[in-house]
Order: C-alpha cells, then structure tokens, then sequence
C-alpha cells in the first residue's frame, strides 16, 4: 500500500506542477506565497518513505486514557488491570529487561514486575474455540464435525484475528518487541483480551463479543474456501450412504462449446433417479467434482441462500466452565 | 484489494461501535483565535464526556494555525483547520469526523449492498432451457409418431 502511495501522491503533484508551468505563459497566474509544487511532492514522497514507528512513539500518547477509551469503545466493562496484562507479551518483557541491563541498572531494578498474557490468551482461546464450535453445531445440525473444526480453525485462524485486531487498534494498544506487530502476537493478544473480559465480565458478554467481531467475517466465504476438502465425490458417497440413499450417478445435462477453447459442462448428480445436484465445469470431470460439491453444500445446509445469522438472540445454555475445566 | 463495504471492520449487531480512536487539537500559542480559545474553555469537555470511546489532547504546539486532528481506527487519520470558523461551526465539524468511519471520503458507486444477492440462485443462460438428457415418454411418440 506505501509504495502505491508512494507513487501517486507525488506523482499528482509533479503532474500539477507541469502542467502549471505550461499554463501560467497563457494566463497571469497571482503570486502563490506557499511552497512550490515540486517541494511539496519532494516532501510527501519523504513522508512516505520514512518508516513506520508506533502509535505510542508518536506525540500525543497516554496509554491509560487509551485503554479506557478502549474498554468505553466497546461498550464493555474491563477490570483495568487484566486488560493492561492481556496486552503484555512475553517477547516486550524480555527486550525491556535486556534494555535495562544494558543501560547498566542494577538485578532489582531490571526485573521488570509485568505478568505476562499467555495464561489469559490460552483461556480465551479455548473459550473462542468452545463458543463457535457449540453455535456452528446449533446452527448447521447436519455439518460433520470436520467441516465445523474447520470453519472454527478459519475464524480462530492468524490473518483473520489478526485484522480484526489491527481494525479495533489492539496494535496500537500491544506491547510487544517488534513493530509492525507480528500476526501471531496480535492473535494472542486478541485472545488475552478476551480471556480479560471472560474475567471481567463473565460468560454471557465474552460470547456476545466473540459472536459479534468473529461471525460476521464468514460473510462473502462460501463453504469450500474455508474447507479445504480434496475428494468431494467420496465424501458425498459416504454422506449418502449415512442417510441411506443410493450412490449418486453422474449425468451430463448440458454442454456448450466441446470443441472450442472455453467448454462448458454441466454435470448432475442423480440418486434414485432424482437430481440432487448439478454443477458445471471446463472439463467433465471438474463438472462432476463441482456438482459433488454442490450437493455437499446442500446436505450440509451451508448454501449461498441459508438464512443469515441471527444475532438478536444471545446464545443460551453455553456452558463456559466446561471449556475452562477442559484446558 | 477489499471493496469499500468490506474495509469496515464487521461488526454484528453491537451498537455505534464509533470509529475514532483519538482526537487532537494542536493550537500554536500566538494564533490561537477567539473562537478556538472559546471552544476548548466550553465544549472540549462536554465532548470528551459524551463520548469517553475517543481519548481528546490538547496540546499547544509551534504550528500555522489551529487543527483538529481525527484518527481513526482503520489507520487513517484527517486534519481540519479551524482558524477561520466560530465556536459552534467546530462543534459541529468534531461531532461529524466523531460519526464518521475512518473510510476514504470517495464517490459511493452504488447506495445499495446485499449479502445475500440471489436467493433462488442466481441466472445464467441455461436456466430454465431443457437439459441435454433424452426424456423419453411414451405419450408423446403416440401422439406424433413421425417424429423419433
């Protein structure tokens, strides 16, 4: 993004300036009193290029008001200290105290009396894990439990958490040794601070925050983008076969252009002589594939057409200490 | 590259979860103009209060004019000047960049989003055309029979 940046902006500006020079021959142009055209594209390029260093280096810093603006912008209530612990990481710890010993302190003063936050992240992550897995189940009651690790694995997964957290400005907000904060401590810090709220605040409001920021990143994500699943068609056969109907057997319905560069198939699975499925393809066996995969999505109840999540509703009967207990 | 709708972090169905993590104001001590002076003896505060999501600084700075500075949440941050403008015109103008998400002031292509865009799936040119697979019926060879 910075290096596109990089060429826009002062490119904008030198293009003005040229075309400035050349149009101020045919109309007297007033006297401009502010820097030239070429200078400011010189100074934003300069701007550009300079690295990039952390919120909390910048002026204008109180890391207290900020974490209760944070815990206020939420809308939820956070004991301070906890949240202040979730966003210790273990990597800021060690290089403070390597900081301090270089600068030559003595052994008390360089311990440093921080608690790190990989207690609360193994807390909230379990608890993350138990409250998606328990809706996924109540929602999509005909989906394996392969299929629902895999969506929980995606939504507990690294770059997702990771940008939710960069969205709510948990990196502004992290203590950590590197900057840009690295997506593995962002998703822990993310998972401490939910640990924090878990207890802080209890059950009931972790699960609404984590069905509030987690599920709605499952909007636009069809079913096998997020699973990855390399034989459709034996897994179909097998599902078939748990519900005791036939083998599907596969059908070409339509086709279009066979013999030029852009063919087009269309494959249907029929069981019991009756269409379960059709999907097309550019060969007949990517058809077939994709029409196994329809049908997956349709046995499974995760097509594009399902009824939308419902969040008016909070989540009962999620029991939270079994998930605790468990880790 | 995200479109515009999905830049906003998702959020379900939380709120006004505002945007604005920090708002400042930098005042240079020599331009400071009467209406500036008056805003933040009289409203800054009652700002900060109604809204304890955003963290407000006031800081006296060598600078040209007074600005307000909003950063935003997604990283973007946008700066105002307020020289020229009286107590209740910035009043106004901190309650718009507070309302506002941190997205790019741009011409919106379409005032309409859906996530859901088809229901009963959506068209394309073999929808609802007879498939290729030979249907054959009994009926219909009676009734034509020249035709096979």
């Amino acid at each position: 993004m910075a290096t596109g940046l990089l060429l826009r902006a002062p490119r904008r500006l030198l293009a003005a300036a040229g075309g400035a020079g050349r149009a101020a021959l045919s109309l007297q142009h007033q006297q401009r009193r502010n820097k030239k055209l070429w200078l400011r594209a010189y100074l934003e390029q300069e701007r550009l290029r300079a690295p990039v260093t952390r919120r909390s280096e910048k002026p204008n810093w109180d890391y207290h008001a900020e974490i209760q603006a944070f815990s206020h912008r939420l809308h939820e209530t956070f004991s301070l200290d906890l949240l202040k612990t979730a966003f210790v990481n273990s990597c800021y710890i060690k290089s403070e105290e390597a900081r301090r010993q270089e600068l030559g302190l003595d052994k008390e003063a360089v311990a440093l009396n921080l608690q790190d936050n990989h207690k609360l992240s193994e807390q909230g992550l379990s608890l993350s894990r138990s409250y998606l897995t328990q809706c996924f189940e109540d929602a999509y009651p005909k989906m394996p439990s392969e299929g629902i690790r895999a969506l929980v694995d995606f939504l507990t997964s690294q770059e997702l958490v990771s940008y939710v957290a960069r969205n709510l400005a948990i990196q502004d907000l992290t203590l950590c040794a590197e900057f840009p904060v690295p997506p593995s401590v962002l998703q822990q810090t993310f998972f401490a601070v939910i640990g924090a709220l878990f207890e802080s605040s209890g059950p009931q409001k972790t699960g609404i925050f984590i069905r509030d920021f987690l599920i709605p990143q499952l909007i636009g994500k069809d079913l096998f983008e997020i699973w990855d699943v390399t034989n459709p068609m034996g897994l179909l056969v097998e599902e078939l076969a748990k519900r005791n109907m036939s083998a599907p057997e596969p059908r070409l319905t339509r086709q279009s252009g066979a013999s030029t560069v852009l063919p087009l198939y269309f494959v249907g699975l029929y069981c019991d002589k009756k269409l379960i499925a059709e999907g097309p393809g550019e060969t007949v066996l990517a058809a077939e594939e994709e029409a196994a995969r329809v049908a997956l999505r349709k046995l499974y109840g995760y097509t594009e057409n399902r009824q939308p999540w419902d969040y008016s509703k909070p989540r009962e009967g999620w029991r939270a200490e079994k998930a605790i207990s468990s880790t | 590259a995200p479109t515009p709708c999905t830049q906003i972090l998702h959020s379900g169905s939380r709120i006004s979860l505002s945007e604005l993590p920090g708002a400042t104001w930098g005042e240079h001590t020599c331009t400071l103009t009467p209406s500036v002076r008056g805003y933040i003896e009289e409203k800054v505060l009652d700002f900060a209060k109604q809204n304890p999501g955003i963290v407000v600084y006031v800081t006296p700075q060598k600078c040209r004019s007074p600005t307000v500075v909003a950063e935003y949440l997604n990283g973007a941050v946008r700066e105002e000047i307020i020289a020229d403008r009286t107590v209740a015109e910035i009043t106004q103008l901190v309650q718009k960049l507070a309302n506002q998400s941190g997205l790019e002031i741009i011409r919106i292509r379409k005032p309409f989003h859906t996530d859901n865009p088809s229901i009963q799936g959506q068209w394309h040119p073999f929808t609802n055309k007879p498939s290729a697979l030979p249907i054959r019926s009994l009926r219909r060879l009676e009734q034509q029979p020249n035709k096979v």
